[in-house]
């Protein structure tokens, strides 16, 4: 990814100068945006467990890719030996992912927190011990995963002089959308409206003070933690079946993931969809005018450049200081 | 460490962090070298075994193709060190010496490929080297290869455009692969092409090499786009190709790039009736990975299938889902691996046999103008460029998995290094014995397809 820092200017404008002698269709666009929103409905997806494991509680989690991956393997391990079905896989990557995260907080990160640099370090060897264990167990080859039959096909929203589809989107990307968007809407209901949700908040402000008012803080960590990770296996058994399982596979949505979180804004939910909506739609539309490659430069750049001026993302809570 | 005190981040200790980092990055370099050069201990070699490099990735992206290659580099290995399969009746070993692999792991990063090889070179003192997959990889080490004088036997499909005395290459070169692809997409899918591959130096040159040979015959490219290694998501080429409305699609994507285009090409609606794809790099085992219903319908064009029908194939497909299990598959890349192991022992036989030493000066010499029944034919080291007479195959992915093959030539091609559309007449021929000198000469003619002549 850093390699294509230096040449970008050229890639730019040698796209530019390729590009332009084709006739710019508005048409083509329209589908371009159209699709940005599945690639939203992917960071999305891919970014709300971080937004609860870095956004709620803090903590640097490197190896969140890993439980998208491991979410994934789940579903893969639930197909081949009880011939599941993908949807009802993620139950189980939830609950398996989950547990596991539950275990790495209880065994690492409580010990470290307050501590981001160690928390840092201790989560990016465990990505590597857990894409190392993956890779023992499944072997480095790419698995295969069945999607859904029923979830076939594509949603037509204009068709063109000749009758084929001039703007469409397949159901399963639409499915993915729906998704994550209920699953945000379920995480704000369970993080705004219920007891939980509001000692994990209280955790999160005032450790001590919530403690002194008996709330069991360790157990809401590891819940809260648990979730985080619980999040991200259902994104990897979702887009397990669009996209490559394979070990190194989290590492692809790790970068993603944090762009988008850190875009909108760790201190509301909400952050993140504007985060996922404002990478995703960006990265779809320069990616159709240039290439891909120079999209993500740009994005990549963008954000840092955002984040220069704004460190706390776009949406924030105005704070005593 | 007492976890109820917490120290804030500022006083978070410079000796502790420098502990820590260090630590943390320790960790990463274990990671990158496990494994590290490990020699096969548990098994008897004899006396004054040949000691040979392997050097595969087993960890990062590349490794779901590497690993591959070093499984059918370790049964052609087994074969030769037990007398089995086609090595049967040369006895056990090479002349009696059993051949000791130094295993290392490069972990997909193309600068550890480079140190490897210098150390492979250097401080374990092989004789020659089997390995390297990606383009990216043979570039960081060929230096390294000719400042020390030693051979890289390389087993893959690529770009071509090189000619080195030190590398022998048993995948297929340019007009091995795209020479007669293009043309058969031109004549049975149309004129209109899209371009498409990973972004780095095999997919770049290879469609360049492509997009000459197709405009050459009358057709257009209708787009080109590149994505990065290691992509999965290909929303936007796909919307691209449905505005362009191309004949068929020429695939140079690579790793775990294919899975995902293939399954968001036909999830985007669009079937292989509509727009077929051709493609280099997906082979049997990434068709198995995607699943077979997204590959049926569209095309490789490859050296080798596992369907390909002779009973030297038939034997390699057995023993290798022996070895590896009933649910592997071969392909292209991974017979390429194979044969090129026994053009090695074949070298090192004839090279015992005529009472010379075994260093790079006798491998190389004894290597030129191999023959060996592999798997997909018979094949031979083309004497004067040190690339493989090959076949030349078109294969239509079925409902199974498998290629029903619909083209293949009537032999083994002759290798031309340099493509002949980009540069006309340029060949490569190196003196007997080889003297390391400039072999690029300019004939200034059209090269003629030349056949393996069946002996």
């Amino acid at each position: 990814m850093y390699a294509y820092l230096f040449p970008v200017f050229y890639l730019a404008q040698e796209a530019v100068t390729e590009e332009t002698t084709e006739a710019f269709s508005i048409v083509a666009l329209g589908n371009q945006l159209l699709n940005g929103i599945s690639i939203v409905g992917i960071l999305l997806l891919t970014g709300l467990g971080l937004a609860i494991t870095f956004g709620v509680m803090r903590i640097i989690n490197l190896a969140h890719g890993e439980f998208i991956m491991l979410g994934a393997y789940v579903t893969f391990l639930m197909q081949s030996t009880f011939g599941l079905d993908l949807l009802l896989t993620i139950p189980f990557s939830f609950l398996i992912t989950a547990a596991i995260g539950a275990l790495v907080e209880i065994s690492i990160i409580r010990r470290l927190y307050g501590r981001p640099l160690e928390t840092l370090l201790a989560t990016w060897g465990l990505s590597i011990v857990l894409q190392g264990v993956i890779k023992l167990i499944f072997t480095a080859q790419l698995k295969y995963v069945k999607a859904p039959p029923y979830i076939s096909g594509n949603l037509t929203l204009l068709r063109d002089a000749q009758g084929s589809a001039a703007i469409a989107i397949s159901y399963y990307r639409l499915f993915i959308v729906f998704v994550a968007i209920a699953l945000l809407a379920l995480t704000g209901y369970l993080l705004y409206n219920t007891d939980l949700g509001r000692q994990v908040r209280a955790v999160t402000q005032n450790r001590e003070m919530s403690k002194c008012l008996g709330i069991n803080t360790s157990l809401v960590d590891m819940v809260t933690f648990a979730y985080g990770c619980g999040l991200a296996g259902i994104a990897g058994s979702v887009i397990s079946s669009l996209k490559s399982v394979s070990p190194p596979m989290g590492q692809d949505y790790l970068v993603d993931a944090w762009m988008t979180v850190v875009t909108g804004g760790v201190d509301k939910l909400i952050g993140v969809l504007a985060g996922a909506f404002l990478i995703g739609e960006f990265n779809a539309g320069i990616a159709y005018l240039l290439n891909d490659p120079t999209a993500r430069v740009i994005v990549l750049a963008a954000v840092i450049v955002l984040i220069r001026y704004k460190p706390e993302g776009l949406f924030t809570i105005q704070k005593r200081s | 460490m007492n976890n109820k005190y917490q120290p804030p981040l500022s006083s978070l200790g410079r000796r502790k962090f420098l502990k820590y980092s260090s630590l943390a990055v320790g960790t990463g370099i274990l990671a990158a070298c496990s494994g590290g050069a490990s020699s096969t201990g548990d098994e008897d070699l004899g006396e004054n075994p040949i000691k040979i490099g392997i050097m595969y990735s087993t960890t990062g992206t590349i490794a779901i193709v590497e690993k591959s290659l070093q499984d059918a580099t370790f049964l052609a290995l087994e074969q030769i060190n037990t007398n089995t399969g086609p090595w049967e009746g040369n006895g056990e070993g090479i002349e009696g010496r059993k051949i000791q692999k130094v295993v290392v792991n490069p972990d997909s990063n193309w600068d550890l490929y480079n140190q490897m090889s210098k150390r492979l070179i250097d401080e374990d003192q092989v004789v020659c080297v089997l390995g390297c997959y990606t383009s990216a990889s043979r570039k960081s080490v060929l230096p390294v290869f000719e400042e020390k004088d030693s051979i890289l036997y390389y087993p893959v499909y690529y770009e071509g455009n090189e000619c080195s005395s030190n590398v022998f290459y048993t995948g297929a070169a340019p007009n091995q692969q795209i020479t007669d692809s293009i043309p058969y997409c031109y004549e049975n899918f149309g004129a209109k092409g899209f371009f498409i591959g990973s972004d780095y130096i095999y997919p770049k040159e290879s469609n360049r090499i492509a997009k000459a040979e197709l405009e050459k015959i009358g057709g257009k490219v209708v787009g080109d786009e590149y994505a990065a290694l290691g992509t999965t998501e290909f929303i936007t080429i796909i919307n691209k190709i449905k505005q362009a409305k191309p004949d068929f699609v020429l695939s140079n994507l690579v790793g775990d790039s294919i899975p995902a285009f293939y399954r968001q090409f036909k999830d985007a609606g669009i079937t292989a009736e509509q727009i077929p794809i051709m493609a280099y790099p997906t082979t049997e085992e990434e068709i198995l990975a995607m699943g077979t219903e997204y590959a049926e319908g569209h095309y490789t064009s490859f050296n080798y299938f596992q369907t390909v029908d002779t009973p030297e194939n038939k034997a390699f497909v057995a023993q290798f889902k022996e070895k590896f299990g009933k649910n592997r598959v071969t392909n292209g890349v991974m017979e390429a691996a194979y044969l090129q192991t026994f053009f090695m022992a074949q070298a090192m036989r004839d090279a015992i046999k005529a009472g010379e030493e075994i260093d790079t000066k006798s491998i190389r010499e004894y290597t030129r103008g191999q023959k060996f029944q592999a798997p997909q034919g018979l094949v031979k080291m083309d004497p004067d460029n040190y690339h493989t007479y090959l076949y030349s195959r078109i294969g239509r992915w079925g409902a199974d998995g498998q290629a029903e093959i619909v083209f293949a030539t009537p032999a083994a091609v002759k290798p031309i290094a340099w493509s002949q559309t980009l540069y006309p007449g340029r060949v490569c021929n190196r003196p007997v014995p080889d003297d390391r000198s400039n072999p690029i000469k300019e004939t200034g003619k059209d090269l003629q397809v030349k056949y393996l002549e069946k002996t």
